[in-house]
Parts: structure tokens; sequence; C-alpha cells
């Protein structure tokens, strides 16, 4: 134990929309207590991956405690557990906020509130958690600060009183906030004396201390080289090292109910001990373990295929390792015609499927094509042969052993400034949608609610709306349930042989249109061949739409004396090199690029 | 063909002479213009004193590493090459003495292939009787192409009667072997006016002719220690220009070279060279053996059968070095030895007519390669020797698919 009584604990978590300055706060309250001297600073102290700081999320949640001596000169510990910045972890951002017993909700002062930050203010309030309101970028030209206190008061009940003003880039505000989080959140209650409870609520695999758990007790109290049970996955094992965060981690022998720390398991696969999993003593257990595990499921699935069959091997190791660290995808083998062996990967949605086949590119220098991503398909068997569920279109069978094809649906929210209603119910009945109500927040920003199929959502409609709203709009979303849906498969061929790894499941009525943008698109993308490659795209047995990429002519470099030499063999390296990006399908070589097509077809 | 791991003393001799009266947007050599090239400004004086030290220099390496001039490892010459540049802005005096110079110090063979690159404008092409006295055997004619609107618009000085004028010139001096230089695929042209203008050259009876696809480097990437920075304005010529090529249309007009000039007599003997019998250039030839060629100037390449080397492009940093006494700054590349060197010897060897021997390629593990030209119709046998394989027609257009497979 840390030698602060839980009556001076507190618990918090930021709730903020990317680039609102969630990042920048957490590092001006380390600073202001001390935690990480300013040498060591570096900007976004929490994002640790490259990834995270790369593109302004939070990928995994971090956390840290920091010792502050409040105006009432007692010495609080303050442990500040970082949240998920996307929808895609909307089940570990659950999981962060049932550890927290408050929570800062900073929203840009000259933006609002958004969607995703209302979705995770909805479930801190259902948690119970006491809400500090930071308006932030106060102190920029466009903040309105009046008119986003309304916001708060209008959507979430929030009173204007309670609003802190801040500027966490000029450390405006900084106090205030401290002050605020030991006087309006509890402290945590649960009794020491009962038998250890603890949440798991983020893990990481580290080479020497195994899988490291970040947990808070809420129960009971737990000592080093006492063994525990993990209740959901029913492993046991006796930890290898107890501590608190500074962020690095600092050793204690014991920690206790209401305490945020770390248990280094010494276990070999985060699956063991999985977000949310309830940790008590193995000699003493309790009876029920905390509420709400569940395991995430993946929403979205891709092929990932190494782009020489060579490193087959290495992609399996590769993707053995990273699921050590994060068990949330999923990965299993399959061959594909066209790119030979690989796997049918798992995500919990696109952006989660971007940061794995990155972090596999670069922490594993490994170079991957990916197939169409789609979801999981219900497909009734005709004849009464039961259900096939699928969630690779080269799985789908031909159209007359099918009864009827079921699609995942979400229900969707949307918040946006009163302008973009339009555009917005333009894309959203352009993507299937159905519009299911609206909201004013304000009286210039609305929340708009729609159902809408799954598969539409993840091919480009959060880039559309991005991009139709000026990056305005901001989109939350969540699984319902299963429809029926007149869908088909469309089917790409390029020089008469059909590329399963383009392949994707479709809307009967927007085949059509689908099919001509895909060919036109691939025309562009594949390089002149040898010789022509006409490319098709086919529904059954049907070509819907033909393009042909005409055959290279000339490739020569004429020159060659002395200095001509050393370039064209650098030109010749460049060449090659090129090839060696491309993968062979048949005798055509087509890019990588070309694979990722097939999410940019209804971009006009 | 498979180069020895040992540097080989050099055969033919390279100069590089970066003066020209105007830059042409196109070009990518060492050129400086202007007035630097001509007038009170000009910086021949300060270049020809380099030079004749670059020369001094050289040579006495060479005598260092391969005994010297006379011993049995040290032949004279076979060829030099004067190159650029505008070489036909050199007083022919100068010109002269240079050549004297590098008789004396590297030796030239009685019947050495000598080499002048000549710009055909009247206040380019210099005093050609002059070079002729001077020890030149072969002139090399800057055409381009034969049509005045398309001369303007590559930014060339001189006209197709400047041509007619120099070629009769050059016959008049008595040049034993007469080459010009042509472009294809000229952004703007008109197969038809490309195909005319290929007929008027052919009708002034060169003995050489080499046709270049014009080729235009873009991006930024393009300077280097042995390269100057391409200015401003031929950027955005350039970039307009490739927009203004044609692939299928430079592709008919190669197509079209093969089979005009051979009825007109001209054989090809490399990708983009044509001779008439007994006219093949011997310098040329040495690069594309990867035999020994010296070489002296800014910018210019050098190769000993191991090691390519190269002189800094900067006039400057050049001419400072060798004033002091010193070699001018460059780079060279690693030793070539083993794969790299016989990948880079099967590319040149492959660019020629005569081709390479098949079961000697195979063996030195190109077979793949190999295989792969032919089922795509890239190579075929040679006609007159069946052992050998030679790029055809079509693998004459598409050489580098096949070459990338080789490196």
């Amino acid at each position: 134990m840390s030698n602060i009584p839980q009556s001076r604990l507190r618990n918090f978590s930021i709730i903020a929309h990317i680039d609102h300055g969630k990042s920048t706060l957490a590092d001006r309250l380390l600073e202001a207590t001390n935690t990480v001297e300013a040498r060591l600073m570096t900007s976004q102290m929490l994002d640790s991956m490259d990834l995270e700081r790369e593109k302004g999320i939070t990928i995994k949640a971090r956390a840290v405690r920091l010792d502050y001596v409040a105006k009432d000169g007692l010495t609080y510990g303050l442990n500040l557990i970082d949240t998920p910045g996307h929808v895609d972890f909307a089940y570990e951002v659950s999981r962060s906020l049932q550890a927290c017993d408050g929570a800062i909700l900073v929203v840009d002062a000259s933006q609002g509130i958004e969607a995703q930050t209302l979705a995770n203010v909805h479930l801190a309030m259902k948690l119970g958690l006491v809400i500090i309101p930071v308006l932030n970028k106060i102190d920029l030209p466009a903040a309105d600060p009046e008119a986003v206190m309304s916001e708060l008061e209008d959507s979430l009940a929030i009173p204007r009183e309670e609003v802190i003003l801040a500027s966490a880039k000029s450390g405006i505000g900084i106090s205030e906030i401290l002050e605020a989080l030991v006087a309006r959140i509890p402290a945590p209650s649960g009794p020491l004396g009962a038998p250890l409870r603890a949440l798991v609520f983020d893990s990481h695999y580290d080479t020497y201390k195994g899988v490291v758990n970040y947990i808070r007790i809420q129960e009971g109290r737990l000592k080093a080289g006492d063994p525990i049970l993990m209740m959901g996955s029913g492993v046991t094992c006796v930890p290898v090292e107890l501590g608190y965060f500074r962020p690095q981690h600092v050793p204690v022998q014991e920690l206790v109910a209401g305490e945020v720390g770390y248990i280094a398991t010494g276990l070999k696969s985060v699956r063991d001990a999985r977000v949310g999993d309830t940790v008590t003593s193995q000699t003493t257990p309790a009876t029920e373990p905390l509420p709400g595990y569940q395991v995430a499921l993946p929403l979205v699935f891709a092929g990932l295929y190494p782009l020489s069959g060579e490193d087959y091997p290495a992609l399996r190791e590769a993707l053995e390792k990273l699921h050590l660290n994060d068990a949330s995808f999923t990965f299993e083998a399959e061959s594909s015609a066209a790119l030979g062996f690989g796997f049918r990967c798992g995500f919990l949605g696109l952006l989660h499927m971007e940061i794995v086949q990155e972090r596999l590119e670069r922490e594993f220098s490994l170079q991957l094509i990916a197939s169409a991503p789609s979801c999981k398909y219900q497909v009734m068997l005709s004849g009464g042969k039961g259900e096939l569920l699928i969630n690779n279109p080269a799985q789908l069978p031909s159209p007359n052993h099918i009864d009827e094809i079921r699609e995942p649906w979400v229900a969707a929210s949307v918040v946006t400034p009163s302008t973009y209603i339009g555009t917005i119910m333009e894309l959203s009945t352009d993507k299937r949608g159905i519009f299911d109500g609206m909201e004013y927040l304000d009286e210039k920003r609305v929340v708009m609610r729609f159902q809408i199929p799954l598969a539409e959502l993840i091919v480009d409609y959060f880039d559309q709306l991005k991009s139709r709203t000026q990056g305005y709009a901001s989109l939350d979303y969540t699984e319902s349930e299963y429809r029926v849906a007149p869908l088909v498969k469309l089917d790409i061929l390029v020089n008469g042989e059909p590329v399963d790894a383009l392949s994707t499941i479709i809307h009967r009525d927007r085949a059509q249109g689908s099919g001509r943008n895909l060919a036109s698109k691939l025309k562009e993308l594949i390089p002149r061949q040898m010789f022509e490659v006409p490319i098709q795209a086919a529904i059954g047995g049907t070509v819907i739409a033909r393009e042909t990429v005409k055959a290279v002519r000339k490739n020569v470099l004429a020159k060659c004396y002395g200095g001509d030499i050393t370039r064209k063999k650098k030109l010749l390296e460049k060449q090659k090199e090129g090839k060696e990006r491309m993968k062979r399908v048949g005798s055509v070589e087509i890019p990588q690029e070309a694979f990722l097509a097939v999410l940019r077809t209804d971009a006009d | 063909m498979t180069t020895g791991a040992q540097p080989a003393p050099p055969r033919g001799l390279y100069i590089h002479v970066p003066f020209c009266r105007s830059l042409c947007p196109y070009c990518d050599f060492v050129v400086v213009a202007g007035a630097a090239a001509f007038g009170p400004r000009s910086r021949m004086g300060g270049y020809l004193s380099a030079i004749e030290q670059e020369i001094d220099l050289r040579a006495k390496l060479a005598d260092k590493t391969f005994g010297s001039l006379g011993s049995a490892n040290r032949q004279p010459l076979e060829t030099l090459y004067l190159g650029g540049g505008t070489p036909s802005l050199l007083p022919t005096d100068r010109l002269a003495s240079l050549i004297e110079r590098i008789r004396d110090r590297f030796g030239l063979a009685p019947d050495a292939e000598v080499t002048l690159e000549a710009n055909p404008g009247g206040d380019e092409r210099g005093d050609l009787a002059g070079v002729v006295q001077a020890g030149v055997t072969r002139l090399s004619v800057g055409v381009q192409v034969m049509d005045t609107t398309a001369l303007r618009s590559l930014g060339r000085r001189h006209t197709p009667d400047d041509v007619v004028a120099t070629v009769a010139a050059a016959r008049a001096a008595g040049f034993a072997s007469l080459s010009m230089d042509l472009l294809a695929d000229l952004p703007d042209l008109p197969f038809d006016a490309w195909a005319a203008s290929l007929d008027a050259a052919i009708a002034l009876a060169p003995d050489h002719l080499s046709v270049y696809a014009l080729t235009l480097s873009l991006g930024p990437d393009e300077a280097g220690d042995d390269r100057l920075a391409t200015p401003a304005g031929a950027v955005a010529w350039r970039e307009r220009a490739a927009a203004a090529q044609d692939e299928e249309r430079g592709a008919l007009e190669l197509e079209h070279l093969n089979s005009r000039l051979p009825a007109a007599g001209y054989d090809w003997y490399e990708i983009s060279n044509w001779a008439t019998a007994g006219h093949a250039s011997r310098h040329n030839t040495l690069y594309w053996e990867r035999a020994s060629v010296a070489a002296v100037g800014p910018g210019a390449h050098a190769f000993d059968g191991v090691t390519r080397r190269w002189n800094s492009a900067n006039l400057d940093a050049w001419e400072a070095a060798l004033q002091q006494g010193e070699l001018p700054p460059g780079g060279e590349s690693e030793a070539e030895s083993g794969t790299a060197g016989t990948a880079e010897g099967l590319v040149l060897a492959l660019r020629m007519a005569r081709g390479v021997e098949r079961d000697v390629v195979v063996r030195d593990g190109f077979s793949d390669a190999i295989t792969w030209g032919e089922s795509n119709g890239l190579l075929a046998p040679h006609p007159t020797d069946a052992s050998r394989v030679q790029l055809t027609l079509r693998g004459r257009l598409l050489s580098n698919e096949l070459f990338s497979r080789i490196v």
C-alpha cells in the first residue's frame, strides 16, 4: 500500500473528443503535480505508441498516479485512468470508466460537444460517475463558452455553475481542476476486509513480466506473492509484481480497495486476463465476479496476406505476438486463390483494423495486403439445411443454395452543426440508412439518429461524413440486430481470373454502379502489363462492367554511356522494387492500393 | 563478359566539356551556359588549364597503377571522346594541344577513334577543317530533329539548314566518320512529321545514327554529386512536355526505325544506335562491353573494370581542386564483383545486337530472366548464331521489363 488512506484517493478519467485537448490536459496535470519532471516530459506523455501520437488518439488505456497537495494541506492520490478515444474501443472505454468514480469532461470551447463524447458521458453517468465539466481552449479567438455551456445544460443537464474554464495549452484553470477532483469526486468506498475483487481495465504484454493487468481494486486487498484467480478465464497465477504507475511501474507490497495499479501476472497471453475480468484471491475467492464482463466481439473482418508467400510463417508469428498484447482481434488461417495463404482477421472496427495492420507492418517489418473488409453475415441455406455464418465473401454459396441472407445493422448517432442536416441525411439514406429522429443540442447543433447496415458503415461512411461536413460531424454507433436483405456477391475478374480478395457482398440495387466504379478504379491502379488486361465486374456469371488496361508499349532508357550506366542501374532497381511491392495474381501484377480500392468506390 | 576482380588500364578516355551557348530544357548533362561559355567572362580558359592538370594527374595515377606508357600492360588509348556540353566551342588550337597532351600522357593508337560532339549552329560548330587537323576522326552532330518548329520548341538554336551546312562542311573537312543524334517521342510532333524528319536526316547520308526516345527526368531527386540541379524553368518545361509525349506514338516511331534504317543501309548494333558497315562507335562499345574507360572533366564518369568513379559536377569545386594540384572531389561506387557485376554486364551486352551466349548466361544464373524474355517475345535466337540470344524489336522497346528482372 502506498501510504495514502482510502479517503484521500480519487479515481478519475478524462472524456474528450479527438483534438479537444485530452492529452494536453493530462500532460499539464502531470506537470502541475510534479509527477513527471519537466525535462522528461515528451508531448502527450500518455500516448506511448508512435501510432497513437500520429493519429492523435489513444488506442490503449493508460494510467498514472498523481500525488497532489491540495489547498487543505493534505496529500491526495489522484489516479488518472486514460480511455481509448475511438468508437471501435467502446467496450474498453466502458471498463475504464467502471474503474473510476468521476470523470473530467473536456469540451472544446469553440466546437462544442461531439457524438463520441456524448455517448461516453451518458455511459459515465449511467455508471454513477461524478462529471467535472471543463471548457478547454477558452483563450482561442473562436471560443464561445456561453454557447457551449448552454449546450451542456440542454443536452446533458450539466449546470453552468459547475463548468471550469480552462486552457490546457497555456495552463489556465489547471489548479481549479485539481481542486475540483479532490472536492467533487467521492473517495472510493470498497470494504478492505471483504474478499478481493479487482477489475481489469487494461492489459499489455511485457517480455519480462508477462501479461501486466491494469486494475482497480474494488474490495479487499492484494499482497505481493498472494496467488490469484481470474474469475472470467479461470486462470490462476502467482503475480511476479504489484505496483502503481508514475507512469512507469513503481512496485509496492500491497494494493488495497480503492487503489489503482498493476499486477504483473507472468501469464503468457492477454487472452488469459482480458479487459473486464475480475481478479480475486485463489485461496479465499469472492463468490461473484464484478458485473459487466464480456469478450468484445469483432465486427469487421478482412483477410491479411503477406505480399510475399515466404512471409506466411512470419505473419503467423507476428499475429501471435501482437495478440498477446491485443486480444480483441481474432485471426484464423485461410487461403485465397488470388493471394495464397493468409489469415482472416476480425477487428472491433475499421480503425482497429488499420492499427493492427500498421503495427504488423511497422513492428514486424511485414508487407501486407488486406482484402476488402466485410462483416459477419447469416446465410439461411435452402432446403432447411440450416444457417451458415460467413465473414468472407468468398464463402458465400451460390444463390440457388440460399433462402435468405441477413446482415448486421447498427444504431448510429451523428452530432453535427444543423447546416449539414441535409448532407448527412443524403449520405445516410444513400447508404441504406433509416432515419430515426433528431434532437437539437442547441440552436446550431443536432444529434441525428439512424439505423444503418454495418456493411455500409464500414465501407466509407465515416470518411464521407468527415469530408462532406468539413470534419464537423462526429459519429457513434452500437450493434443492433440482423435483418434480411437482397444481397449479392460482386466478383472482380482480372485477366479472366476471379480475384477472390476483391469480392464483396453488396445490395442488389447497388451492384451495377459499384461494379462499374470498381472496374474503372482498378483500371487506374493496375499499371500497364506486358499484355492487355481486361478487368471485369460480375454478379453470378454475368459481367456487368468491363475495362481494359492497355499493354505497355515502351519501357526503355535509350541513352547508356559512362554516367548513364549508374543511373540506369538505379532506375532498373527502382522498377524491380516497384514490381516486388506488387502481388502477382495469375500473370498480372497488382499493386497493394488496388486491394483498397474496394473501400473507396463510392467516392465521386 | 565476366569481369576479373582486377582494375584494368584504360582503353578509352572521355573528356567532358561542359560549355553550351544556351541551356536546353530537357538536357540532364553537366552544362554551364551563357556568359560562362563565351565572351569576356568565359570560364573556358580556367577550364582548359584545369583539364590539362587533371589529364596529367590521372595519367600519373595510371602510370603508378598499371606501369608507365609503353610497358607491356599499358597500351595506348584506342578511343578518345570529347562530349558535352558543346565541345565544338573549344578553340581549335586548344583542342589540338589537348589531343597532343593526351597522346603524350596516355598514348593514342595510330588508328584511334577520336570523336568530337558538335552542335550544328553557325556559331557553335567551330572550324571543322581545323578540328580534323587537330586529330579528330569522327564528328557527332547534335541534330535532334529536322523540323524547324520542333527544334524551336526543344529550345535548340539551330535550324535544319544549319544541319545541312554542317554536314557539308564536315564532309569537306574529311572526317572519317560522321554521326548524328536524333530524338524520338517528341512532345507535340505528329508521327508523319517525325518520319519526314528522319528521312531528311537519312538524305544527308551520315555514317552513324543514334536515336533516343526523349527521356524527361521529372521530380526533385535528380541532382547528385555527379549531376546539377534542374533549373526551375526547365522543370516546368519538362512537366508540360512529358504530358505531351505519347507512349503509343513513341513506340510506333521506334518500330518505324526498325524498317526504315535497314532499308537505308544502317544496321542496328545497340538499342539506340545504327551504323553503316565499319562505323559503329568504338568508344561507346567500350562502355557496353564494360571495358576500362578513363574520364576527366566536371561530372565525368570513369570505370576501371571494377569500380565506377565520377567527378563532382560542380565546375567551381572541380576547378579549385585542380588549381591546387589535387584530384577533384567526386564519388565512387562499391567494387562490383560477382553477381552484380555479371548482371550489369548482361544488361549492357543484351542492349547490343550481338546479344549473349545463351549457355553462358544460363550458367551464370539468369535462366529465369532469359526464359521469361523468350516466352514474352523479348528475346529470340540471334539470326546468324543460334547459340546466342538477342533482343527482338519488341524486346528493344520493352527492354527495361527484362532488365529489371536481371539486376
